[in-house]
């Protein structure tokens, strides 16, 4: 298994670089990594037994496997999977496909790492592939949002390297587990490096801009895989160092209703799915030790989302309901919508249900408010009207991608069959006839536009040393 | 006590990178600040290799018992100057491209021009 693991994560780097070289075939061996990708994740979710590989002479340097970095994987290699489907056909260069299996494995080096300066260096990996991917299209408008994107994510990490120095002095090791003897101040500054690069409560408002102004299959990517790699450092972390657990609770608590609150009176399609990443963090947060799973159906559901809003005629709800949409994307949109508001049968209810058992009490009554902002939102795409459109040619890749994502919701509700119980089934739809009824009597018609002035570049560096003060505390009480 | 006032300078540098990146208007010296910030970074992992000695981790047998820096940090350093080197390449690329249409590349007008 040691073998196959060190050949599982160094071969997108080398298939990576390679493919640049064999325009013809990029997009079949690109395929192939995500497939040995998925495959390598069953495989480890099926023997089920945790290990870790450590350097020699390590300095804590360490990887660690387990059914929590087997999720994570298994939903980075079907995401990317749909991506490279949906691009199949739109004559991408071979530098996309090189940026985007060597994000697709630095992916997954951060899902495997225990130790803070691995995850330091699969972090910076992704912001680099992240940028070239954002700006693939040169257009100023996206070299704009990827350069604010770098900036927000290297200075966050600047913070996160003097937490790292901090540790180690303390324990002479960059383990997690030394975050337990490491004074106050570097758990604070570690925490706000990663809290920004996953995107979580204040420090993620830089995140709609981002994955709403990127183009479609980037987006996708994005919100369903790569904010996901600063936010399994903290499950990790909470679940190794227990007295870091609550504060990471209280974050997915506060990012849950944030991004909640923000969605649900969002106009624009792709912001108000980017919005909806932010509070869906919150829920793989609230509850560390199962976040594995809900981040898996969140990342089917996000993917299959992003590729189909890109799909449609304008990005403006207004404008979608006075034109209607086709009802081919509609039947997607209702399946992934019904999946993320937790509807029975698809993968988001078991995911939800299990998330709300492992939650503590402090945490339900702001995290059903949360479910229920969910289902209002999302109410938005399944009240669209519909027409039949002949006219309208669908190209057999997108249904490839969209087919794969979907059936993953599918499958992988039989992960948690214990979730079927007449009083859960009840409660979600409780929950999801309070969204709906709330959203046709009263967010149907309002028409708040929320300010954005939060998400000016220079506050965003500037909450940064808030965030910071706010976490000194917090690590302090 | 020598030592405290030299982590103190290597703090203001940080802060004075980490304010630079807010409060300068142009791009281009909001890059120069977020550098001056990770020269501070670099600077201090440094100091922390050099708490227990300055001599160079080269161990000598006829010598017992000399104050070795460490060489941990030092070595992971190399990794983040490197990394952050990159970084500003790519970026200042980025800015070149964008100064064609916006030849001030004065932040707060990019961001209104780019905002929907």
């Amino acid at each position: 298994m040691d073998d196959i693991t060190i050949i599982w994560i160094l071969l997108p780097f080398v298939v990576g670089f390679s493919i640049y070289l064999l325009p013809r075939w990029n997009r079949y061996f690109a395929l192939a990594i995500a497939g040995l990708s998925v495959a390598y994740s069953i495989g480890l979710l099926w023997s089920l037994e945790p290990f870790t590989l450590e350097l020699l002479d390590s300095f804590g340097v360490t990887l660690m496997f387990d059914e929590l970095s087997g999720y994570f994987i298994l939903m980075n290699g079907l995401v990317t999977g749909a991506v490279l489907l949906y691009c199949f056909d739109k004559q991408k260069s071979p530098f996309f496909y090189t940026q985007l299996v060597i994000l697709h494995g630095a992916v997954n080096a951060t899902f495997c790492c225990a130790d803070l300066i691995s995850l330091y260096v699969a972090l910076e990996c992704i912001g680099i592939a992240a940028f070239l991917l954002i700006t693939y299209s040169r257009s100023d408008r996206s070299l704009w949002v990827g350069l604010r994107y770098l900036f927000i994510s290297n200075t966050a990490m600047l913070f996160y390297l003097i937490g790292a120095v901090l540790v180690y002095q303390a324990s002479y090791s960059f383990a997690f587990s030394g975050l337990a003897v490491a004074p106050k101040e570097a758990i604070a500054l570690i925490f706000l490096g990663l809290l920004t690069k996953g995107g979580i409560f204040v420090s993620g408002l830089w995140l709609p801009l981002t994955h709403g102004e990127s183009e479609t299959p980037v987006s996708a990517l994005l919100s369903g895989v790569v904010v996901k790699a600063g936010v399994f450092p903290l499950a990790r972390c909470a679940l190794l160092v227990p007295e870091l657990d609550p504060i990471v609770r209280l974050f997915g608590v506060g990012t849950a209703l944030l991004g909640v609150g923000y969605a649900v009176f969002e106009k624009d399609t792709k912001r108000m799915l980017a919005f909806h990443t932010v509070s869906q963090l919150g829920f793989v947060l609230a509850a560390p030790a199962v976040g594995g799973f809900y981040a898996l159906t969140h990342g089917l559901v996000k993917g299959a989302l992003f590729l189909t809003a890109g799909q449609l005629s304008s990005r403006n709800f207004k404008i979608l309901r006075e034109q209607s949409i086709p009802r081919a994307y509609w039947w997607v949109l209702v399946l992934a919508c019904a999946s993320i508001s937790g509807l029975p049968f698809l993968a988001g209810y078991s995911s939800k249900i299990l998330t709300m058992k492992n939650i503590l009490p402090w945490q339900s009554f702001a995290l059903n408010v949360a479910a229920v902002g969910t289902a209002i939102s999302f109410a938005k795409f399944i009240f669209l009207p519909t027409k039949t459109d002949p006219s309208l040619k669908i190209s057999p890749n997108f249904y490839g991608a969209v087919v794969l994502l979907l059936g993953g919701l599918f499958v992988t509700n039989s992960f948690y069959l214990e979730a079927y119980q007449p009083s859960n089934i009840l409660k979600a739809l409780v929950t999801i006839g309070i969204g709906w009824l709330a959203y046709g009597l009263i967010f149907q018609r309002i028409t708040v536009k929320l300010p954005r002035v939060v998400e000016q570049f220079e506050h965003l560096v500037g909450v940064m040393s808030l965030v910071l003060t706010g976490l000194f505390w917090l690590v302090l009480a | 006590m020598s030592m405290s006032i030299l982590e103190a300078c290597v703090f203001a540098v940080i802060f004075i990178g980490f304010f630079g990146i807010i409060f300068k208007k142009n791009l281009i010296m909001k890059i120069l600040a977020m550098d001056v910030m990770s020269t501070g970074v670099i600077a201090y992992y440094i100091l922390v290799a050099a708490r227990g000695g300055i001599f160079a981790p080269i161990v000598d047998a006829e010598q017992e018992a000399i104050a070795y820096a460490d060489p941990v940090p030092q070595a992971v350093i190399l990794t983040a100057i490197v990394i952050g080197f990159s970084i500003q390449a790519l970026m200042l690329v980025g800015v070149m491209k964008l100064s064609r249409d916006n030849p001030t590349l004065e932040t707060s007008e990019i961001e209104k021009s780019h905002t929907p």
